[in-house]
């Protein structure tokens, strides 16, 4: 049994309103000389409360809430993107994380030169990069234009080559967020395949989705998040039970 | 520097110095003219300037121009390294959103690439003087090459706190632009180190680590003469002073950047 795990204890998660208040060093000065002037109050956002989960070698995770109700923070609380404003969290393996698929790419450079980069930014060596490139390029399919800046591609055929580049290499953890819906109807079945086989070789995968039926056929528990808290951990079939609850109970 | 963070910069070497090469060929890409510009753009403009001042200041130009003309290209490295530098992370919000790294890698990039301009745009600094004043050229040549890693030492921290600043308060880099016009005021980097002293201004020469800094490359390729341990020795305080604001703010503020971006 290898020690690939997650523990999260008592883990809370503040976004500071700081950052989606008007920052400038002028917005500043002028809070210090009219301390009283007529705002409309941002508070700091409590994206996650007191959350306490254990994840052992081999589970396979859904996350299920509403929009808002914190599933992608977690995620990237989990990647250690965000800090924990208290708590203690605990992730053991090599994290692979999927989110924001077609951010990153160096525009002047061309695909090809950007495979390299983003291989590089994922922790890998230029060698093994090298020695993957002709998979992700056939996998990218994009013909002749994997030797064209990036700025020449269309958002599709960003989101093709992030695919291909960051599904290339597996990981422990392996965390995803909506990926699934990408590129065309031709690539979506070859995407499909690709992730599911990313998914059997990692040791643990946690999942963030709205898609209920690939939620039943890949995992195995389910956490529901209402407004930051968990609040339900169990089987997947009754955590969809207990989501449509929360949806039938906002409606009336 | 803390030993992980040192260790996770250490460890995400391929990626800087791909993005390094990446900004390079960019900043080059199309024409053979590219790379040329870094060399004539100072060069010109130095041409001009000396042309001016030399008449002003009754100084021969043949030993005018390179005392500009070395001003010129360390000043453009320190206000290229810190206002690009204070946008690093900014720049970078499309890499620090999806894989945790440390920051100061997207600075180190931004200062690298700089670095490396300057390396460029001192072969004209040292053409300059082998043809006009070949009787500088020696072994004290060789104290000038610390200028790099001294620059290196310098600008990192510095473009890492300016970073972590500018993407709290987004308009640093304007306030940052008049700092740095108050501070080429007050500094030998253009106007010669006697227009100060004769001026009764020694502080704003003998306390300014601007001035030393400068001596480093100054004393061996303009006078032939070995720099001296101060000229070192504010050099290194400064890089030394600038790395501990480093480390003091980036514990408090790293992990909270994400926010901001």
């Amino acid at each position: 049994m290898n020690g690939n795990r997650i523990s999260l204890q008592n883990v809370n998660l503040h976004y500071s309103s700081v950052g989606f208040r008007d920052r400038s060093l002028k917005a500043l000065l002028s809070r210090a000389f009219h301390p009283r002037a007529n705002r409309v109050e941002v508070h700091d956002v409590h994206a996650l409360k007191d959350i306490n989960v254990e994840i052992r070698a081999g589970e396979r995770i859904g996350l299920l809430g509403h929009n808002g109700a914190g599933k992608t923070t977690f995620l990237k609380m989990l990647a250690g993107l965000y800090p924990i404003s208290s708590g203690r969290r605990v992730v053991e393996g090599k994290i692979r994380s999927l989110f924001d698929l077609s951010l990153g790419f160096e525009p002047d450079a061309s695909g090809r030169e950007n495979i390299l980069y983003r291989g590089l930014l994922l922790g890998l060596t230029p060698k093994y990069m090298r020695a993957m490139e002709s998979e992700i390029v056939a996998f990218a399919d994009l013909g002749e234009f994997i030797d064209y800046p990036i700025k020449t591609y269309s958002a599709g055929m960003q989101v093709r080559l992030a695919f291909a580049i960051s599904t290339a290499v597996g990981g422990d953890v392996l965390l995803l967020d909506e990926v699934i819906g990408v590129g065309d109807e031709d690539f979506m079945k070859k995407a499909k395949r690709r992730i599911l086989s990313l998914i059997d070789r990692s040791e643990i995968l946690v999942l963030a989705t709205h898609d209920v039926a690939s939620l039943t056929s890949l995992c195995d528990r389910a956490l529901l998040f209402h407004h930051g808290s968990l609040i339900f951990d169990g089987t997947v079939k009754a955590a969809i039970d207990a989501y449509r609850a929360t949806q039938t109970a906002a409606m009336s | 520097m803390p030993d992980g963070y040192a260790s996770a910069v250490w460890n995400a070497r391929y990626f800087w110095l791909h993005l390094t090469l990446a900004d390079l060929r960019s900043r080059w890409r199309g024409s053979f003219f590219g790379i040329l510009w870094t060399l004539i753009q100072p060069v010109g403009t130095t041409l001009l300037l000396s042309l001016v001042f030399s008449k002003i200041f009754h100084t021969p130009i043949r030993e005018y121009a390179p005392y500009i003309l070395s001003g010129m290209v360390v000043w453009d490295f320190a206000i290229a390294s810190s206002t690009a530098g204070s946008l690093s992370f900014v720049q970078a919000d499309a890499y620090i959103r999806q894989c945790k790294q440390p920051l100061a890698i997207y600075t180190l990039r931004t200062v690298l690439t700089n670095l490396v301009v300057l390396s460029l745009a001192s072969m004209g600094l040292i053409v300059w003087v082998l043809v006009a004043m070949p009787e500088m050229f020696g072994w004290s040549w060789l104290a000038a090459l610390a200028i790099f890693p001294l620059l290196l030492l310098i600008g990192w921290p510095l473009a890492t706190v300016l970073a972590y600043f500018a993407t709290r308060f987004r308009d640093l880099p304007y306030a940052l632009a008049l700092v740095f016009q108050a501070m080429w005021f007050v500094s030998p980097i253009y106007f010669k180190v006697e227009t100060f002293r004769s001026g009764g201004l020694n502080a704003l020469v003998d306390y300014n680590p601007i001035y030393h800094l400068l001596q480093i490359v100054r004393a061996p390729l303009l006078q032939g003469a070995w720099p001296t341990w101060e000229n070192y020795a504010w050099s290194l305080g400064l890089a030394v002073a600038l790395s501990l604001i480093a480390v003091i703010v980036g514990s408090r503020v790293e992990k909270t950047m994400i926010f901001y971006l």
